[in-house]
């Protein structure tokens, strides 16, 4: 059997992989994605702050500081360009001291040194009109009106399906384990199966040390695996914090904020605790307690009730400090995009720029595409009902009468919608699949009433039995059988 | 299209509600029930165990109340979402059948029953797999779809449902290691521990609560411990217990997504709509009833209030009518005393 050529393969579909695919697919040339999850943004992409920073919190001169500004003055083209829900809804650090007001003097010396613009020192009266929830002993605030928020895996989907519209082929449950050289090109193995590329690009998160000793290569830093846990409060409570709120940050990082999200929801977190396992995504309770806290520190009164789930994300910290982005000394043609801790979402469509550069460098030839998509999918950009004018619902209904089926009640989801996102180019065949791109269960019931709705129609547009739908991989059926 | 009385909801409280009001005088072409599932009934549809008034099934009372209201005449509306509600009263709804349809009503009534509470308020650690789901959920797969959504359970919360749901696994066969409430007594009546749990040998442990659940991919085991008197974990009875799904009840609230975009005030003790006596909300002529304007303790009661609001949505009506006639009237004469000069 002839194992399939490609000009690229990125390993790794986060927002690092996921973005790099989507620039590349205005080139014509044959790109490949391989993924170890059964979908898109299975890694720290999947969750995480959901911030686009506006850039102060990095070091002068790295390559952090200016991936950040770039990426965060790109995510509005893009998100428009693809219909992906983000807002410029500003950022504030407050202070509650007077060495806190220094900290934040140095903060914003620093992001003006880093190309940010607007940044402001704010005084109690200004903030309180800002923010009327904040607590009462926050002086001052270092506002930064260019941050914004975005949801992170909503980005990753409609960039992966873009570019797999412009040709892009993913390939999910294919965790790497082997590369071989064989003349030009690099055979990229998961298991049994192979495909092969001039070029790879190592997107692979937390893992991007392990892709590295598959070559031979050794990174010079260290990936430490860094668990952050996070609540999610009812959109009742989403009027919280207009703005992302963080506290003055100390040795331990950015800390714990109180931000609204794009879907109307508050969102509470992360703390930052080093863990054994990379794929340790699980919540604890002392965790949550210390997020809690946390957020009290920002909002006194917040309704911690209304919590409606708490989740938690891996972070890529790499022992440099610093993104690390070069092609492998030892082997060419073999890009590294490694260390991507934050603000690596808000980074993201600079981070992929930088990779082009590389590729250029490094002797890809990159023309312009003739017939290119610039939409989500090749029918636009796949908006959902919930999102839709009222002229727009009627002609959905007219033309599909499935988007009169309601399907969750409490997050507005009808069939049709989710119909759509079995059938777009990267399927949405799971329950979960079809719960990040349409929303579906993410609200206020956490899905009691529609998961198994949404079982129902996966089953019968992909023509299996019920109990054979999964949540999210291979090992996780809804269901165990008939009963008696 | 205009109607005179819309109910929102074919659960028992909204056929009672609709049969009230056409029994107080609401003539039954001008009541319209609205309802979003493929069946009218509302949650009675997944109660195959009895209970329900004159210990009826939960599946023959809702038949029962769907007779007697298509019976006279009601006008009842299967697969229709109503999408929102305006303070003028006007309904945005979606059907398949019908499209997408303004309705202005005279006046409305708010039968949309309740949501179980989801697990996030319960903060368990561990990660998010699959086996993890309500007690609605789990009735509804294997009452309405046949298929066991675990073979070895564990049963958290102590509503009714926790109970019923915890007999129903053990007569499909399957196995159910204990039922655990955090609290010092069950939330439902005592009487169910003595008809779902002590007849299948099923454990009822009070001051116990799942603490972690195991597993990535698919649950594979859960802790539970004991709780002291403030609510918190005693370490040391922590407890390791294998299982294939967890099943949670932790209580229910009024299904009130309507009623707060359409502004009205919602209680924050009850998290319902606030009302009058007659339930008539902070909009005048829309009325809330059942599990949507308050969690009831059984359906005698909820079927009790109902029959109430059928009534009072019918004396405003007969209101609403005579100050037209009235108004009309004065009208009349005074335009016929204007004609005269
Ligand atoms: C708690 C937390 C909070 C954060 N907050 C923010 C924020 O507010 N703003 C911000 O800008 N950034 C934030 N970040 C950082 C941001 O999430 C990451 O920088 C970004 O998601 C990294 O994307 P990635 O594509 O590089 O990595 P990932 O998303 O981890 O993607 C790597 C992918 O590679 C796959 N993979 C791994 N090994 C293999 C293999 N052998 N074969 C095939 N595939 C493989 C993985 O399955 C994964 O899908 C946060 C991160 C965390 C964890």
């Amino acid at each position: 059997m002839s194992t399939k050529a490609y000009d690229v393969v990125i390993i790794g579909a986060g927002i690092t992989g996921t973005m790099t695919a989507f620039q590349l697919a205005k080139y014509s040339i044959k790109t490949a994605v391989v993924e170890a999850g059964i979908d898109v943004a299975s890694g720290s992409t999947r969750a995480n702050s959901a911030i686009v920073h506006a850039g102060y919190d990095a070091k002068e001169g790295t390559l952090k500081a200016l991936l950040n500004v770039k990426g965060c003055e790109m995510m509005s083209q893009i998100t428009t360009q693809l219909g992906v829900h983000y807002k410029k809804c500003g950022s504030l650090v407050i202070g509650f001291n007077n060495r806190d007001l220094e900290e934040l003097e140095r903060l914003k010396t620093r992001g003006e040194t880093n190309g940010v613009k607007g940044l402001r020192i704010i005084k109690r009266a200004e903030l309180a009109k800002m923010e009327p929830n904040v607590s009462k002993d926050a002086k001052f605030a270092l506002y930064a009106p260019s941050a914004g928020i975005v949801c992170p895996y909503d980005l990753a989907y409609a960039v992966a399906e873009n570019s797999a519209s412009n040709g892009t082929d993913y390939y999910f449950e294919y965790k790497v384990d082997k590369i071989e050289r064989d003349g030009e090109y690099y055979v990229v193995c998961s298991e049994d199966k192979a495909i092969k590329a001039k070029y790879v690009i190592n997107a692979a998160g937390c893992y991007a040390d392990e892709i590295a000793k598959l070559i031979n290569d050794d990174l010079p830093f260290e990936i430490i695996p860094r668990r952050g846990e996070y609540m999610l409060l009812d959109k009742c409570e989403g009027k919280t914090a207009k703005h992302t709120i963080f506290v003055t940050p100390n040795e331990k990082g950015k800390g714990i904020l109180v931000s609204p999200t794009v879907d109307g929801n508050t969102i509470v977190g992360p703390n930052a605790n080093i863990v054994d396992s990379k794929a340790d995504t699980g919540v604890t309770e002392e965790g949550l307690d210390e997020i809690a806290n946390g957020a009290r520190r920002i909002v006194p009164q917040i309704n911690l009730k209304a919590v409606i789930t708490t989740f938690a994300g891996v972070r890529p910290t790499p022992t440099s400090g610093d993104f690390y982005i070069q092609e492998s000394e030892k082997c060419k043609g073999f890009i590294h995009a490694a260390g991507i801790e934050s603000p690596g979402l808000a980074s993201a469509p600079a981070v992929s720029e930088y990779v082009i550069d590389i590729l250029k460098k490094a002797g890809a030839k990159l023309n312009k595409k003739r017939k290119y998509i610039a939409t989500r999918t090749k029918d636009g950009n796949c908006k959902l009902f919930y999102d839709m004018t009222e002229a727009e619902r009627r002609k959905a209904i007219k033309e599909d009468p499935r988007y009169a089926i309601m399907v969750c009640r409490c997050e507005t989801v009808t069939e049709g919608d989710v119909v759509n996102a079995i059938h777009r180019p990267i399927s949405a065949h799971t329950v979960d699949m079809v719960k990040r791109r349409t929303r579906a269960g993410m609200g206020r019931c956490q899905g009691s009433h529609c998961r198994e709705k949404v079982a129902e129609i996966i089953a019968r547009e992909l023509n299996i039995d019920i109990s054979e739908v999964l949540k999210f991989s291979s090992n996780s059926k809804l269901l165990m059988g008939k009963t008696k | 299209m205009k109607k005179k009385l819309v109910i929102i909801g074919s659960g028992p409280s909204g056929l009672v509600c609709g049969i009230s009001a056409a029994k107080n005088g609401v003539e039954p072409k001008d009541i319209l029930i609205l309802e979003r599932e493929k069946e009218l009934g509302g949650t009675l549809n997944q109660c195959i165990h009895n209970g329900f008034m004159e210990n009826l099934t939960g599946t023959e009372l809702a038949s029962n109340l769907i007779k007697a209201a298509k019976g006279m005449g009601i006008e009842c509306m299967t697969n229709a979402c109503v999408l929102s509600l305006s303070k003028d009263k006007v309904l945005t709804v979606i059907s398949p059948e019908s499209g997408y349809l303004k309705i202005q009503a005279e006046a409305v009534i708010l039968a949309t029953g309740c949501r179980e509470q989801s697990r996030g308020v319960l903060s368990i650690g561990g990660a998010r797999p699959a086996g993890v789901l309500s007690a609605g959920a789990a009735q509804r797969y294997i009452n309405l779809k046949g298929y066991m959504p675990g073979r070895k359970t564990v049963v958290v919360g102590s509503t009714e449902i926790a109970f019923i749901i915890a007999r129903r696994i053990k007569i499909e066969g399957g196995t159910v290691i204990c039922v655990c409430e955090p609290k010092g007594a069950p939330l439902a009546d005592k009487k169910y521990i003595k008809e779902c749990l002590t007849p299948f040998n099923i454990p009822f442990r009070t001051m116990h609560n799942v603490t972690k659940i195991y597993g990535k991919e698919r649950i594979e085991a859960v802790e539970i411990c004991q709780l002291d008197k403030k609510g918190k974990p005693i370490k040391k009875t922590k407890e390791k217990i294998e299982c294939d799904s967890l099943v949670y009840s932790c209580g229910y609230t009024p299904d009130v997504d309507i009623a707060i975009e359409a502004g009205m005030v919602i209680k924050r003790d009850t998290k319902g709509p606030r009302t009058k006596r007659n339930n008539e909300t902070t909009i005048s002529g829309v009325f809330a009833s059942g599990n949507a304007h308050i969690i009831h303790k059984s359906i005698d009661k909820i079927i009790k209030e109902s029959a109430g609001v059928g009534i009072n949505v019918a004396k405003f009506l007969q209101r609403q009518a005579n100050e037209l006639k009235e108004k009309e009237n004065e009208d009349s004469a005074h335009n016929d005393s204007e004609d005269k000069e």
